[in-house]
């Protein structure tokens, strides 16, 4: 009898010795592709674990937003794109930037050359495709710029929601679609049309490029000694799953793969995505999810230079911390480039 | 504390009115017990959403969706027109009025009746969510889509109904048509029909709400940036839950009202009817 219990209390002993890991639940912006790789490859690779970290990754998609994911209380941290961040902090969601991932916007709008089409001047009058769901507000905060108003006719652009295929360009339904540098162009070219066909304009060249995917979380868990520790932890795990991803494209893709439960996604469409993402995210001078203020204020500006119909109508206070960032690498950030 | 001591106060008086109410059976009482529920559910809903401090974008309070409707009339007018004006009624129409002619000449041709009733039910069974992109594609990204829609979507009940009605003449009155040695096309016209109407008007009823259902979860696909689908899904995923809330309240409203049109007209036309009595 006394060596049973003995034998239960070394056992109850060692368990508590052993460290349990930390839950931690990341939302993603859309769904399982090589967008998201750094986190799929930290994962594989064990970098959440070395760092007593138990994530679960959620993917997202058309109907899943990750401000009301994060409202909800269905994840710890999400990736979303700062426009729509701002906008769902205005409408009282508290969430934070804690960390920049994409230092470059990969968005663009694809146009038939036999649109006539030469110069955003010629948008006028045409029909012109875009996401809603958050992805709207760089659209809308460019075609204020261009001073065309969205509700059709023949000095404004009809504006389309397009659902996310490329489809409106194919049909010739619109004149120009929405699309990112690093999946829909691709997809047009899959389906059978030719650079020459296609006139691109990105959004980085015509000045209003805003900020993209980026980890937020809410602010409570940030003021949380606790959490923000085991954000921190996801960050630098996270940052070393991007670095490897960058280093290792083919790998990543596989992991990929492997975590794609719909078997939808294809290498070649992966491999793809995979080496336009990388170009993503540098230069990055400060080290991989360093926040640049400069840029941060350009979106901002451009967010509030709506005229009318501004996306955010006051200046954001406390939208983004570097605290997390400092306490994950201090003095030894991770440099892609 | 107090908030559940007065929601729980007003569950009760609320109760003891309705109960009271319910017992008399006076015009006024019929018309106010309703009234007084609709009442009671919007005050217990203001009360809980209030005092417990419900996230606005988990639920808003009537008050806020009472804001949201009148600061927004004129998106919601633009709304209606694109959704009800020019997707659901025309849908409705053509595919209420297909299905009538369907069922006529299924009527007359056993080998069509056996052949068409099962692909109509196919057809029918096909979901929303499916047939929504295609149609997007076939027709473009206006209105005609969602109307193609809705035709696919009411054609099959009132196939059914209108075929229904038109096979439960009964043989006496079949026997005397004969008597009077009228034809197919005269019993059809005189007889069969007119008897077949309140079938036909259960359909359209039916149809109507199957109809604003059809047309709001097609615009989710693809439309011009007008519409009540539209407006539901963006604004929902900008978080402003009022407008969501203040289109769901038009077409409710919208709903509502055409039930009891068409309930009314029903009443004209089959006056005759025992269920009138």
């Amino acid at each position: 009898m006394r060596r049973l219990l003995l034998a239960a209390a070394l056992a109850l002993g060692l368990s508590g010795v052993a460290h349990a890991a930390d839950p931690l639940t990341l939302q993603l912006k859309w769904v399982t592709q090589a967008q998201f790789a750094g986190y799929y490859v930290a994962q594989a690779k064990g970098f959440y674990k070395a760092v007593h970290l138990d994530v679960t990754i959620k993917p997202g998609g058309p109907d899943i937003n990750p401000e009301q994911v994060i409202a909800g209380g269905g994840a710890d941290v999400v990736i979303d794109w700062m426009p729509s961040a701002l906008a769902a902090r205005e409408k009282g969601v508290p969430i934070v930037n804690i960390a920049q991932v994409f230092q470059r916007s990969g968005m663009e709008l694809t146009c038939r050359r036999d649109s006539g089409i030469k110069t955003p001047v010629d948008f006028k009058g045409k029909t012109l495709g875009v996401w809603f769901s958050g992805n709207e507000y760089p659209f809308l905060a460019w075609m204020n710029k261009l001073h065309f108003s969205t509700n059709g006719g023949p000095n404004g652009v009809t504006v389309l929601k397009q659902g996310f295929n490329v489809d409106p360009l194919l049909q010739q339904q619109a004149a120009c679609i929405s699309t990112m540098t690093y999946n829909e162009y691709w997809q047009l070219i899959e389906a059978g049309m030719k650079p020459s066909q296609l006139v691109v304009f990105k959004y980085s060249d015509e000045g209003v490029a805003t900020l993209e995917d980026g980890l937020y979380a809410k602010q409570d868990e940030i003021s949380n000694p606790a959490m923000a520790d085991k954000l921190a932890r996801f960050l630098k795990a996270s940052m070393e799953g991007w670095k490897y991803a960058m280093d290792h494209q083919a790998e990543a893709v596989k992991i990929v793969l492997a975590n794609d439960t719909t078997g939808a996604q294809t290498e070649a469409h992966q491999t793809r995505i995979m080496s336009e993402i990388a170009e993503l995210l540098v230069p990055d001078p400060n080290g991989l999810g360093y926040l640049d203020v400069a840029a941060y204020n350009r979106t901002v500006e451009e967010l509030m230079a709506g005229g009318s119909a501004p996306v955010i109508t006051k200046k954001p206070e406390g939208a983004w911390t570097r605290a997390i960032w400092e306490q994950a690498f201090g003095k030894h950030p991770i440099v892609a480039k | 504390m107090n908030t559940t001591i007065l929601l729980l106060l007003s569950l009760l008086t609320g109760c003891v009115v309705l109960v009271l109410l319910a017992r008399g059976d006076s015009r006024p009482c019929r018309i106010a017990t309703p009234i007084v529920f609709g009442l009671l559910v919007l005050w217990i809903w203001q009360v809980a959403c209030v005092g417990y401090h419900v996230p606005f974008v988990l639920l808003p309070p009537p008050s806020d969706i009472g804001v949201a409707i009148a600061t927004h009339i004129p998106i919601l007018a633009v709304d209606f027109r694109q959704t009800v004006l020019r997707s659901v009624i025309p849908g409705w129409l053509i595919g209420s009025g297909t299905g009538l002619l369907a069922a006529i000449a299924l009527d007359g041709s056993p080998f069509l009746r056996r052949g068409v009733l099962p692909l109509g039910s196919l057809v029918s069974a096909m979901p929303i969510v499916g047939i929504a992109p295609i149609m997007v594609m076939w027709f473009g990204f206006d209105w005609q889509s969602k109307a193609a829609v809705v035709v696919a979507m009411t054609f099959f009940p009132m196939l059914v109904n209108a075929g229904a009605g038109l096979a439960q003449t009964s043989a006496m009155e079949a026997d005397l048509m004969r008597s009077y040695a009228a034809g197919y096309r005269t019993t059809l016209l005189k007889l069969r029909l007119p008897s077949a109407l309140p079938f036909v008007f259960n359909a359209l009823k039916l149809n109507a709400t199957l109809a604003l259902i059809g047309a709001i979860v097609a615009e989710f696909f693809g439309t011009p940036i007008v519409g009540m689908g539209f407006r539901i899904s963006t604004e929902a995923a900008r978080l402003d839950l009022g407008v969501v809330w203040a289109e769901i309240v038009i077409a409710a409203g919208i709903g509502t009202m055409s039930f009891a049109l068409l309930s009314l007209l029903e009443r004209l036309v089959t006056f005759w009817h025992p269920s009138y009595h």
